[in-house]
């Protein structure tokens, strides 16, 4: 989970496609409730042919625009499939009580609630920013740094990143589990960034997503 | 007193959506009250003012409609704060009427129009069926400015000069984004105005100013109703002088390879996009193409444009609606044979493909 433009749907299909390549079952829901039509419906195709299992609204839509949507039952019963699950939540006022929605979330003893964080946006710029937006998500069990500017990123704003949300997670007590980075600057970041965390290569997805 | 702290300082490229980016550019423009009801796709500037405005002492109020979003920020408008709504569709409708009276009485409103398909409810993301509303909805004259943004640096931009225009000119003045600009994302410079060289025009209050009225100064004498035809008559022509006296100083549109072009693409909003890549991929081809992109649509660069279509091209509208830009296109055009086609998709973006195929065969003689 994080904000809008963390990175959040990057993240998700590029962790979901690296397991299937481990050889691994997995399903990747968009659990957006409040736009749940957009980031994977224009992708849902191409993820499916790669061996991924989607939950994810294509067309045939219930609800009535903005004013609510039904979640549908495979998000709501996802924690209990086979295999791996990755939920994408999608950013809204409530932060981590979306999971709320989800079967099984508040017990499942394997859950992990990453918090993806952008330091190039605005609101979570600096140290502080970025503790205090952790904080009102509410459950967070560790953070990816995914500091980027779009095609503009840069290996120096990668490594700042690194530094800032690290920094923040120190104060937090919470790990942080990678820094991702696309995959043309991964190897100039080399295994680790500059504060140790290791480094994911993401291959880019959301240019041909609707956001 | 200590100062308030700026907003944005200094310059920074930021990764934002477009919703964020207007929330933001208000800020530094110098916004102090944003009124609003909620409708998808503006909420994220409702809710990212929320967030600045604890930081900035900033003020928010959300009202029970659109109707009252409306005439809350002529409230705020009249007792000299720089003021802004932000709707879309329905609310758009709504927004009219309030709107209507910020023409009559020369109100600098801004307002954030982030289009969605329509009519009615509709559907909550995309389309630019809004340009007739926007432009020339409300029971007067249209009387009102309109600026249609195409990336998120103009959304930017447009928002601080939306205010500097308002205030300056005193009529009501619109940025026009869409659904899809507000929920993309991509980098974007931000900026303190002032290191651009960018002057603030300032605000003032329209009542309670010191002195007394009649002695001190002229009576701030507000009128939306006139009791006999021919006070209308003169009120309504003193408006449309004044607005046709700096339509010429605010209108503004970007051209490109319309010299020697067999065909010329008009289009404005992310549409402009699409239609930019094509006409300049198609030129480097050696393809006799141009654009023309009106940035403000009301006023309409009707001379610019004439001077285009005088050359005898054939024009192509291309817009996510059905004959709205066209419309405007064709009043620009009156008298002069120009032809003019369209290629229309209500709600739906247009593709670079389907655009220039169509180019392609206009440029053939089809």
């Amino acid at each position: 989970m994080g904000e809008y433009a963390s990175g959040k749907s990057e993240n998700a299909v590029n962790r979901a496609l690296d397991l299937v390549r481990a050889g691994r079952r997995v399903t990747l829901v968009d659990l957006d409730v409040v736009e749940p039509f957009f980031t994977l419906r224009p992708i849902k195709r191409e993820l499916e042919a790669r061996g991924l299992q989607v939950v994810a609204r294509e067309r045939h839509t219930l609800g009535l625009g903005e004013t609510g949507v039904p979640l549908p039952a495979e998000a709501k019963w996802a924690l209990r499939r086979e295999g791996d699950v990755i939920l994408d939540v999608g950013y809204g006022a409530y932060g981590a009580q979306t999971l709320n929605l989800v079967e099984g979330a508040d017990r499942h003893p394997d859950l992990q609630v990453l918090a993806v964080i952008n330091v190039a946006r605005p609101m979570t710029a600096t140290v502080e920013d970025v503790v205090a937006h952790v904080r009102e998500l509410g459950r967070v069990d560790g953070l990816i740094n995914n500091t980027h500017l779009g095609e503009e990123t840069t290996v120096e704003l990668v490594q700042e990143g690194a530094r800032l949300v690290t920094a923040a997670a120190r104060l937090l007590g919470l790990p942080v589990v990678a820094t991702s980075v696309v995959k043309e600057l991964a190897p100039l970041l080399g295994e680790r960034d500059v504060m140790g965390n290791p480094v994911r290569a993401l291959e880019r997805f959301m240019p041909r997503a609707f956001w | 007193m200590p100062t308030k702290p700026k907003p944005v300082e200094g310059e920074k490229k930021v990764f934002m959506t477009g919703n964020e980016v207007v929330a933001w550019a208000a800020a530094a423009a110098g916004a102090e009250c944003m009124y609003g009801y909620p409708i998808t796709p503006q909420n994220e500037i409702m809710h990212y003012w929320t967030r600045l405005a604890p930081k900035f002492g900033l003020i928010f109020l959300q009202t029970e409609d659109e109707l009252s979003a409306g005439f809350t920020m002529l409230g705020g408008v009249l007792a000299g704060r720089k003021s802004f709504t932000a709707t879309a569709g329905p609310g758009n409708t709504l927004m009219q009427e309030p709107l209507s009276m910020a023409e009559m009485m020369r109100l600098p409103a801004v307002v954030v129009i982030q289009q969605r398909g329509g009519p009615s409810t509709g559907q909550v993301v995309y389309s630019q069926q809004e340009v007739t509303l926007t432009s020339l909805g409300g029971n007067g004259e249209g009387l009102r400015v309109v600026y249609s943004t195409s990336s998120h640096q103009d959304l930017y931009d447009y928002t601080i000069k939306a205010f500097n225009t308002a205030w300056r000119y005193r009529f009501p003045t619109f940025l026009l984004g869409d659904g899809y600009q507000g929920k993309m994302r991509e980098p974007v410079v931000m900026y303190d105005p002032e290191v651009r060289g960018v002057e603030l025009v300032p605000a003032e209050p329209y009542v309670g100013r010191p002195g007394t009225p009649g002695v001190d100064r002229p009576p701030a004498h507000l009128r939306n109703a006139y009791s006999i035809e021919e006070e209308l008559y003169e009120a309504v022509m003193e408006l449309v002088r004044e607005y046709e006296k700096v339509a010429p100083e605010i209108v503004e549109h970007e051209a490109f390879g319309v010299d020697g072009a067999r065909v010329v693409a008009v289009a404005h909003g992310v549409v402009f996009r699409a239609v930019k890549g094509v006409v300049r991929e198609l030129r480097q081809q050696g393809v006799p193409v141009g654009y023309f992109r009106p940035i403000t649509l009301r006023p309409f660069p009707a001379d610019a444009l004439r001077r285009v279509a005088a050359t005898g091209v054939r024009l192509l509208v291309v817009e996510s609606a059905y004959g709205q830009l066209a419309r405007l296109v064709k009043e620009a055009l009156s008298g002069l044979p120009a032809e003019v086609h369209g290629l229309y998709k209500p709600g739906v973006l247009v593709g670079q493909g389907e655009i220039a195929t169509r180019i392609k065969t206009l440029v053939q003689g089809g």
